[in-house]
């Protein structure tokens, strides 16, 4: 099992698709990286020759930030929206959607899990 | 769909103007503005604005950090009043 880009360790499928397994890089961005240096995409990991892989962790981590790098860097734009009151921010800390979806209904998976208020539908259905 | 970059992020004229005004000045006094979709862009920092909200005016201090970002960003249109009695605990904005 190949290590590429840190801790990843992508298996024997094809290495288009393995190079997926890692934080920050999908399927466009893997086919991307393969065509720049020259690799078939349908080689399995476990045939590519070791200066293939150092060629492609190495093109990988001058180009691309992944993995912890990644999240970091997340967390730090998060954090400096926060930190500056922005319209961003403040949904990001009170935990509600933040790119303007409806908050009637849905966006359970910002706001949990759903907090039953007494007496609220059978107030309506009376009025 | 984001802006073209080949215009460059758009920015109120005349607002501009008042702000090269009053660097040449020194002074920093809050500038009243309705252009809340105006970009805050680097002459700005560490001047006041007072951003309509649609009511009325919000103060902000415009640091580094907020280059980049539009007026609007910092002056919300909306109160949220907590829900009544049992979930105290949610923050209150704007």
């Amino acid at each position: 099992m190949p290590r590429i880009a840190g801790t990843d360790i992508p298996a024997d499928k094809r290495i288009v698709i393995s190079l997926t397994y890692i934080y920050g890089i999908g399927k466009a961005l893997s086919e991307k990286i393969l065509k720049n240096i020259n690799i078939d995409e349908n080689i399995r990991a476990k045939d590519l020759h070791e200066d293939q892989l150092t060629m492609i962790s190495g093109y990988i981590e001058k180009s691309f930030a992944t993995e912890g790098q990644l999240r970091r860097q997340e967390m730090q734009n998060i954090a400096r929206m926060k930190s500056i009151n922005c319209y961003r921010g403040i949904r990001h800390k009170i935990g509600l959607p933040v790119r303007g979806q409806r908050t009637k209904t849905n966006a359970r998976t910002r706001k949990g899990r759903k907090k039953t208020v007494a007496g609220k539908k059978s107030v309506k259905e009376l009025g | 769909m984001s802006r073209s970059v080949k215009k460059g992020p758009y920015v109120d004229s005349k607002l501009l103007k008042k702000v090269l005004k009053q660097k040449e000045i020194k002074s920093n006094e809050p500038l009243r503005t309705w252009c809340r979709s105006c970009t805050i862009v680097p002459d700005f920092v560490s001047h006041t604005f007072m951003i309509h909200n649609g009511k009325g005016f919000q103060r902000l201090f415009v640091t580094d950090d907020m280059v980049g970002h539009k007026l609007g960003e910092f002056a919300l249109t909306r109160i949220f009043r907590a829900h009544g009695g049992v979930k105290k605990k949610e923050t209150p904005r704007g």
